[in-house]
C-alpha cells in the first residue's frame, strides 16, 4: 500500500468513528465523547492537507493528472462527513441541553448504540479486541473504551480488554442480551 | 421461477413510504431516526456503487438524497410548529442541526458517486482503495442448493452470528436496498454486504452449504 492510500484509509476510518462518536455523544449527552469528534476532526484536517500535498507532488511527478483529481475529490467527500459528524457533536457542547427526541432517535435507529460494564469474570477480560472477535461473532463494533477516567477511543484489534471497562458499541438490537450476557461473564462461549 | 416477491420489503415498499410521508404529518422523532439510518446506509451504498460500478446502486444513491431533502423539509416544518417558548426555540435549533448534519451526509455520499461520472480509466485503483478497508464491502451469492434461501434474515441472525451487515439484495433484475429483518432471501439472490474477513468467509461458507454459521 502507498503512503496516500494508507493516509486515505486512515481518513474513511476516522470519519466514520467520528459519526460513530457522535450519535453516541448525543445518546449519552456526553461532553467528554463530543470533544473527542472535535479532536478528531483536527485529524481529519491534517491527514486531508498530507493527502492534497502527497497527490499534488505525485501528479506533478508522474503527470496522473486526471488520477489525482478523483483522489482528492473522493478525500473531499470524507471530510464532508467528518464535517457532519462534528456538527452532530457541537449540540452536546452548547450550555442547552440536546432536545430529548434527539437521544430517543438514535436509541431507535437500525443500528444501536449500548454500553456495558465488563465484569472481571467475563471471558473477554485480558484479551485483545482482535482475539475476543466480538465484531464477527456478534455484530458489536466497539467505537470507544472507559477505564476509570480514561477514554480510548476507535480501539483497533490490539486493544486489550480490562475488568471494569465500559465499552461503548454499535451493533443489532438482537445481539445487546448476549453482549450483556458475555460482558457480565454469564455467558462464557459465543 | 418464483416472481419477485415485493412484499419483502425494498422498493416498493419505500416508494410507498415517499406518498405517505407527503400527505400526513409524521412525528420528528421518526423523521429523525430515518435521517439517521439514511444517513448511514447512504455511505456504505455509495462506496458500494464505486467499488461495483454500479449505475443501478449510485441511481439509489440519489433517490435516497432526494428523500433526505424532503424529510428535512419536514422536519423544520414540524419544529417551527412545536416551538412555542425561547427555551423550545433553543433545544429545538439543536435537532435541526443534527437533522441538517445527516443530510449534509448524504450529499455527501452523492458527491461520492459522482465520481463514476469521470472516466473510468482515471478511477481502476478506486474500488481496491476502498477494498482495504477493515469492513469490507464484498459480494456473496446464494445458490439453489444453500441453506440461507427461504429464510428471514432475522431467522438467520446473521448481522449477530458474523457482524455482516447486509447493505443491498439483487434479485434477478431488481434490487431490494437496506432490507430489513423480515426480507426473505431467495436461491439466486446477489447480496452485498459489509464486514470483517472473519465473519464474510464464515457467512460465505455457510451461504454455499460447505459450514454451520458460527461453528470454528
Amino acid at each position: 500500500m502507498n503512503e496516500i492510500e494508507e493516509l486515505f484509509l486512515e481518513m474513511k476510518d476516522t470519519s466514520e468513528l467520528m459519526v460513530d462518536l457522535a450519535y453516541s455523544a448525543l445518546l449519552y449527552n456526553s461532553r467528554e465523547i463530543a470533544e473527542e469528534v472535535f479532536n478528531l476532526e483536527e485529524m481529519i484536517d491534517k491527514l486531508n492537507a498530507e493527502i492534497q500535498k502527497k497527490s499534488v507532488s505525485s501528479a506533478v511527478k508522474d503527470k496522473n493528472v486526471e488520477k489525482t483529481l478523483v483522489m482528492l475529490r473522493l478525500a473531499t467527500c470524507i471530510e464532508s462527513i467528518a464535517d457532519g459528524a462534528m456538527e452532530i457533536a457541537d449540540v452536546v457542547l452548547r450550555d442547552i441541553e440536546p432536545h430529548p427526541i434527539l437521544r430517543m432517535s438514535v436509541m431507535e435507529s437500525d443500528s444501536m448504540i449500548t454500553r456495558v460494564v465488563v465484569d472481571k469474570k467475563s471471558v473477554i477480560v485480558d484479551k485483545t479486541l482482535g482475539k475476543t472477535k466480538l465484531s464477527s461473532k456478534t455484530g458489536m463494533w466497539v467505537i470507544a473504551i472507559r477505564r476509570g477516567e480514561k477514554w480510548f477511543f476507535g480501539p483497533d484489534e490490539n486493544t486489550i480488554v480490562k475488568k471494569g471497562d465500559i465499552i461503548i458499541v454499535r451493533g443489532p438490537k438482537e445481539s445487546e442480551k448476549e453482549l450483556v450476557e458475555i460482558a457480565s461473564g454469564r455467558k462464557r462461549k459465543f | 421461477m418464483p416472481a419477485v416477491n415485493d412484499k419483502t420489503g425494498g422498493n416498493m415498499k419505500k416508494q410507498k413510504m415517499f406518498e405517505e410521508i407527503e400527505y400526513e404529518p409524521t412525528n420528528v422523532k421518526e423523521l429523525l431516526t430515518e435521517m439517521k439510518d439514511v444517513s448511514e446506509l447512504i455511505t456504505d451504498l455509495a462506496y458500494s456503487a464505486v467499488i461495483f460500478d454500479s449505475k443501478d446502486i449510485a441511481e439509489e444513491v440519489r433517490e435516497l438524497e432526494f428523500r433526505m431533502d424532503k424529510l428535512l423539509y419536514q422536519i423544520r416544518l414540524t419544529a417551527m410548529l412545536a416551538s412555542r417558548t425561547v427555551e423550545d426555540a433553543e433545544q429545538l435549533s439543536g435537532l435541526l442541526q443534527v437533522a441538517s448534519a445527516a443530510e449534509n451526509i448524504s450529499n455527501a455520499a452523492g458527491d461520492i458517486i459522482k465520481l463514476l461520472d469521470t472516466k473510468i480509466e482515471n478511477r481502476p485503483f478506486l474500488p481496491s482503495l476502498l477494498q482495504k478497508a477493515d469492513e469490507k464491502i464484498r459480494i456473496i451469492n446464494i445458490p439453489e442448493s444453500s441453506p440461507m434461501k427461504d429464510k428471514t434474515i432475522q431467522e438467520l441472525r446473521i448481522e449477530s452470528e458474523t457482524g455482516v451487515r447486509i447493505i443491498a439484495i439483487r434479485r434477478r433484475k431488481k434490487w431490494v436496498y437496506d432490507p430489513d429483518d423480515s426480507t426473505t432471501l431467495k436461491e439466486n439472490d446477489m447480496l452485498i454486504i459489509r464486514g470483517v474477513d472473519d465473519g464474510y468467509q464464515r457467512l460465505k461458507g455457510f451461504a454455499e452449504g460447505k459450514r454451520g454459521l458460527n461453528n470454528e
